[in-house]
């Protein structure tokens, strides 16, 4: 039993049949095997959150379980996010990261959006200190935290200014529109169909610093 | 690293687990493995025949049951986290189930995995202790009862044999009168603690201490009771005075080591403080909480 055995994997609603080790972690099965690097490897040992996934609905370290136990699992990796049902362009949560600078190197993105999207799903208006409790799992070398929390609330904001206005039918708005902080970017760029995210005028604001702490 | 080759085993019954672990050659159980698989990739272990578990359906429960709280193998932190039964009345429960690593971690781990894998940093351990817990495990030659206070010998080592797999660990249901918390001093949030106590106090009709424990977390060898404070605290009424008492009388007891995350002193001076504040949510709570009568 040390042989190879056939699993199969839904991955963003799509099937895969693989051969893996006993010993194939799943994160190297969805990296390697299935060639899907959007989910990251930051520490290999559970620590960093960057292998953060969703299986069947919760978010877990992919680098802290075997590719065998995941048999039958439906899975969603960052890949799959802008085909879930409240995308547009991107998910809500994708633009909101865009939009707020959630990101500078974005090595930790996958894993952040992953443990926001279980946040959301779970509680669709989280305060403060929730966001940075279910973000708790996943580090951030760059960008002190705050503009993470602040992409979340954003997208919290989205998903609940839709629900609001249709009842949560998908509306098409590049960018994501009427969210915050896509205001201040159109009031600078002013175009209509730009990508709501920062214009050149947006990096002179005063950042929180890293002292700023999860 | 990647974990040297191993044979994966996944039993559906416990009675199918008990069989392999005796017949199958250094055989090592996978539960949640938060703690194993690291293990594994750093080949700290390297077992020929992992027995995975988490096909045992049965095993998956969080109940109370015959004046007991009983927690079986497949329970996650986040079960203990989410589950309606824990409440004000299992105070320690409620205070640790959320300091335990971070949202992913408890998704998987288990309170089981927890207390087999015996890391004196283990927060788990401390609340079976506080709480006479017991073991429950089972071998070749059947079920067998072993209380916490047995349980743990050494860093990573119990008193359970190979061939054994804890099915549940328990805790008896409140008193009418108990209470119970848990503090824990980490560096950052997710981590493992610097220092932590759980207390937990019964109380008679004249507000006299009649049961009190206190386990302490990442300051000995093992999670550890502070007998001595215990000793002094029953038979008092609980005061601020006699918590200050009774954390000192903790501080001397506990043995931590200095390491990066702080020296010895320090850290038994922190056990007198969470001691201290440990007792003193214990005692509102025995005194202030409504108890459901589940017994
Ligand atoms: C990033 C990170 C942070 C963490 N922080 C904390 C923390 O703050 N506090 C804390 O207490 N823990 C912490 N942990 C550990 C976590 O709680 C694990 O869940 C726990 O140590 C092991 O439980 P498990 O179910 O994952 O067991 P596994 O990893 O599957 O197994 C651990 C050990 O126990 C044995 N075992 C498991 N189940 C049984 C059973 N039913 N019968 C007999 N033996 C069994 C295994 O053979 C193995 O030796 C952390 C882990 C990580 C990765
Ligand atoms: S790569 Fe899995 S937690 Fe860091
Ligand atoms: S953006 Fe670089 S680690 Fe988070």
């Amino acid at each position: 039993m040390t042989d190879e055995r056939e699993i199969t994997l839904t991955i963003n609603g799509t099937e895969h049949t693989l051969e893996v080790e006993p010993r194939r972690l799943l994160v190297h099965a969805i990296r390697e095997d299935l060639d899907m690097t959007g989910t990251h490897i930051g520490c290999d040992t559970g620590n960093c959150g960057a292998c953060t996934i969703l299986k069947d609905g919760e978010p877990i370290k992919s680098c802290l379980m075997f590719a065998a136990q995941a048999d039958g699992a439906e899975i969603l990796t960052v890949e799959g996010m802008e085909d879930l049902p409240e995308a547009t362009d991107l998910h809500p949560l994708q633009e909101g990261f865009k939009a707020e600078h959630g990101l500078q190197c974005g090595y930790c993105t996958p894993g952040m959006l992953m443990a926001g999207k279980a946040l959301l799903d779970e509680n669709p208006d989280p305060d403060e200190e929730t966001i940075r409790d279910a973000i708790s799992g996943n580090l951030c070398r760059c960008t002190g935290y705050q503009n993470i929390v602040s992409s979340i609330e954003y997208a919290a904001d989205e998903l609940a200014d839709r629900t609001a206005t249709d009842g949560g039918a998908v509306t098409a708005e590049p960018g994501g529109g009427d969210g915050p902080g896509a205001d201040d970017a159109e009031a600078v760029c002013g175009q209509s169909e730009c990508c709501g995210g920062p214009d050149a005028d947006l990096f002179e604001r005063d950042y929180p610093t890293e002292d700023t702490d999860t | 690293m990647k974990s040297a080759p191993f044979e994966h085993h996944e039993p559906t019954t416990v009675d199918e687990a008990v069989s392999l672990l005796e017949s199958l050659d250094g055989p090592t159980i996978l539960s949640g493995g938060q703690s194993l698989v690291p293990m594994l990739r750093f080949r700290l272990a390297n077992p020929d025949v992992v027995v995975d578990i988490n096909g045992i359906d049965s095993l998956d429960y969080l109940h109370e049951e015959d004046g007991y709280l009983r927690i079986g193998a497949l329970a996650r932190h986040a079960d203990v986290e989410d589950s309606s039964l824990i409440d004000e009345t299992y105070g320690s429960f409620a205070d640790v189930a959320p300091l335990v690593a971070d949202p992913q971690v408890r998704n998987r781990g288990t309170v089981v995995g927890s207390v087999a894998q015996a890391d004196p940093k283990g927060d788990w351990g401390s609340i079976l202790l506080a709480h006479d817990g017991e073991v429950i495990a089972r071998g070749p030659d059947g079920e067998r009862t072993i209380p916490a206070d047995e349980f743990f010998l050494l860093p990573y080592d119990t008193t359970l044999d190979d061939t054994e797999l804890i099915t549940e660990v328990r805790v008896p249901t409140p008193a009418p009168r108990e209470g119970s918390a848990y503090h824990k001093l980490k560096r950052k949030t997710g981590d493992y603690a610097m220092a932590g106590v759980a207390a937990r106090l019964v109380l008679d009709d004249d507000d006299v201490i009649e049961t009190a424990r206190l386990g302490m977390t990442a300051v000995d060898i093992t999670n550890a009771r502070a007998t001595d404070a215990e000793a002094h605290l029953e038979g008092e009424r609980p005061s601020s005075e006699l918590f200050e008492e009774a954390g000192g009388l903790a501080a001397e007891e506990s043995n931590p080591e200095s390491d990066e995350h702080g020296d010895a002193g320090y850290k038994e001076r922190m056990v007198d403080v969470l001691a201290q504040r440990a007792l003193g949510d214990a005692a509102e709570r025995a005194g202030l909480v409504k108890r459901r009568v589940s017994q």
